[in-house]
């Protein structure tokens, strides 16, 4: 096309002519005529003016003059031939292609919605085509009309400027509509976390959401309550927001307590800062504790601070130099010592130190301390002041050490955890029943050797009072070729559960008897019975108990009546449960199903 | 008589600490814990007697949203899934403020 330009150029190159625009010439070559076009476009507007007033004129009232509040003075008959053809053109458009793809650009809308689509197509039909000129509906300015050019409110077409200014308009309300779909996937989320609780959420918890949302605009928190400094903590630190400058916002002098659940993102003066900006700090909670380094620990018993309840998870830059030091300075004020994940130090040596010096300790949880073994089981038995035992060796540990650890120290404890202990057996159920007369939370997990009749016994005559936190979840006998365990049940079976229940019923809040894979269905049945009520159960986990069914879950929506949370994952009997309202039940096959809520439980 | 049996009054008005004056439902400003131990009619409370909060330490704007927030709660009472009330976040740290205050 260019070359062929390029020779008409030179051909006319000798001709004389006045003034000529490179456009005119190109279009000329290629048998554009620019004077044919002004014609043309000089012809339809000539037309369009003559049409526009003969409608004005009103000549005829049937004509295809739509807008039906110019037909005020048509006769009746008049009237039913022009809705008549309306009708039929109506139809028409509704047939066509071009209206099943508008259709289908607006989802959602109600059925009845066909009509109003048909009839404005049928108005922007009836529009002027591009390259006429139009006034602008809006601002009333005289402008061609392009096939960009939007229609107005009324359905008229508006100028380049105007649209534009529509167009920015309609941006938003679809930004709200994607908020919605999210909104649907967030109430999925909480019902996995197990929040299925009715009406509004409070105040002040929907406030803290927000101001977790704009925490990067807050400069201060001012005198917010200690409370509601935990709970933010809690949201920025679930979702992994917690930095350098978001703690500083949480380091006030007049306060005594900080828990970071997070700390991953935190340096090591950062830790420091901490110590150094709260000195009336007594309870100390912070996890993920990566940079807390011996110098941090030093620093921190240089300030002699008074910490009486010390939490600190995957420190794993603190020696064990450091961690003796520690209990030697604050071993005689400190009450509830928590750590876990440590695999670099805390050695057996170093919890005997602790054991030395930390007697006042009436609460203690060691959990995945690599470390430690035996001797320091061994070591614990001297804390005559414990209530509260929680235990989680990641080392084999010696039966006969831990039966005497647990019988010297148990006739206090209020909470007992043993987690992981697999080679404990009857004898350790044994010792609980006789010497526990306190406890209120027992956890035996993951362990294959104890049977159903130590458990029965546990739970028989026991002179303790009812328990309200049971966990003996994984308690059951893992041979693989011989599913169905031997004759006499190993771990939490059908007559274990019976005697827990019995025992705890009446107090019982949170059960979790996952993988307890040898309760049988009459179990659950007896268990849950009509007329039988645990008027205080609020959690229950049953995962992995393929015999419960709807009809099971069922009786339990009826005889736990302040229930929030079913956890029941792998219940592959459990189909289509009815589930009351205000209940989260999780892990059921199809989860969208489960949530039809019925009321009347 | 409306001074002798204050529990009658249907509505209770709600004063802020620059003097607006919000007149809501007596049920959905007793969400709140704080306002409702004020017109608790046995504790012979000025409040209880008149049926009048005088909030000192709420600014017009922050009470305006509790009571926004009133409305909300009662609106969406027994219903699952309710959406977020929408607050400004510039408002949002005063509004925890009194949220903390009223108990809400």
């Amino acid at each position: 096309m260019y070359q062929q330009f390029r020779a008409e150029r030179r051909q006319t190159r000798n001709q004389i002519r006045g003034p000529h625009s490179a456009l005119t010439d190109f279009l000329a070559s290629n048998n554009i005529s620019a004077a044919q076009i002004h014609q043309n476009h000089q012809r339809r507007l000539r037309d369009f003016e003559r049409q526009s007033a003969a409608e004005r004129q009103g000549s005829s009232p049937d004509d295809s003059d739509d807008d039906e509040f110019q037909h005020v003075g048509e006769s009746a008959e008049d009237r039913k031939k022009r809705k008549r053809k309306e009708a039929v053109a109506l139809a028409k458009i509704k047939q066509s292609k071009e209206f099943a793809r508008h259709k289908a650009r607006r989802t959602g809308g109600p059925d009845d919605a066909d009509d109003e689509i048909a009839r404005e197509m049928m108005h922007q039909r009836s529009q002027p085509l591009p390259g006429q000129l139009e006034n602008c509906e809006i601002c009333g300015k005289r402008f061609t009309v392009t096939p960009y050019s939007k229609a107005g409110p009324q359905g008229g077409l508006l100028c380049s400027k105007c649209s534009k200014a529509l167009a920015d308009d309609e941006k938003k309300p679809k930004a709200n509509r994607r908020g919605a779909r999210s909104g649907r996937r967030q109430n999925q989320s909480n019902l996995l976390d197990g929040l299925a609780h009715q009406g509004a959420l409070s105040l002040a918890e929907m406030c803290t959401k927000k101001v977790a949302d704009n925490i990067n605009d807050i400069e201060e928190f001012g005198d917010l309550p200690s409370q509601l400094l935990h709970r933010l903590s809690q949201i920025l630190c679930k979702r992994r927001v917690l930095t350098p400058r978001t703690l500083n916002l949480f380091l006030r002098p007049d306060l005594d307590s900080i828990d970071i659940y997070d700390a991953a993102r935190l340096e090591t003066h950062d830790f420091e800062k901490i110590f150094a900006l709260m000195p009336n700090l007594s309870h100390v909670n912070i996890r993920f504790a990566g940079q807390l380094k011996d110098k941090v620990i030093e620093y921190m018993l240089d300030r002699n601070l008074q910490v009486k309840r010390l939490q600190l998870d995957a420190a794993n830059l603190v020696s064990d130099a450091y961690w003796q030091q520690l209990f030697q300075k604050l071993g005689p004020q400190l009450e509830t010592l928590k750590l876990s994940n440590l695999d670099f130090s805390l050695d057996d040596e170093t919890i005997e130190v602790m054991c030395l010096y930390c007697t006042p300790l009436r609460r203690l949880k060691l959990k995945q301390c690599w470390k430690a073994g035996n001797r320091s089981l061994q070591a614990i038995s001297g804390l005559t002041s414990l209530e509260h035992l929680s235990l989680d060796y990641v080392q084999e540990i010696e039966i006969e050490i831990l039966l005497s650890t647990i019988s010297k120290i148990s006739p206090r404890l209020q909470t007992l955890s043993l987690e992981g202990f697999s080679n404990a057996d009857d004898r350790l159920l044994g010792i609980i029943h006789d010497n526990c007369r306190a406890l209120t939370k027992l956890r035996f997990s993951d362990n294959a050797v104890c049977t159903d009749r130590g458990f029965v016994n546990l739970f028989t005559g026991w002179a303790n009072p009812p328990l309200e936190n049971v966990d003996l979840s994984s308690t059951r006998d893992v041979d693989n070729t011989n599913p169905d365990g031997p004759k006499d049940a190993t771990g939490l079976a059908s007559r274990g559960l019976v005697a827990l229940m019995n025992h705890s019923g009446s107090k019982l809040q949170k059960l979790n008897i996952a993988s307890c894979r040898h309760v049988s269905h009459s179990a659950f049945e007896e268990i849950f019975s009509a007329g039988t009520t645990y008027p205080n159960l609020k959690e229950l986990d049953v995962s992995f108990h393929t015999v419960v069914d709807d009809y099971v879950v069922g009786r339990i929506f009826q005889c736990c009546p302040k229930l929030q949370k079913l956890v029941a994952f792998a219940c592959f009997n459990l189909r289509d449960a009815q589930v009351p309202a205000g209940v989260a039940l999780i892990g059921g096959l199809k989860a969208q199903d489960s949530i039809v809520l019925q009321g009347n439980y | 008589m409306s001074a002798s049996k204050p529990s009658q009054s249907e509505y209770v008005t709600l004063v802020s600490g620059d003097g607006f004056e919000f007149v809501i439902p007596r049920s959905t400003a007793c969400v709140s814990g704080t306002i409702r131990r004020m017109l608790e009619p046995s504790s012979r409370f000025s409040e209880a007697v008149t049926g009048r909060c005088v909030l000192e330490n709420i600014s017009g704007i922050v009470l305006e949203k509790v009571c926004e927030y009133f409305c909300y709660n009662e609106k969406n009472k027994n219903q699952t899934y309710v959406p977020d009330m929408d607050i400004p976040p510039e408002l949002c740290l005063e509004l925890l403020m009194a949220a903390d205050y009223l108990d809400t």
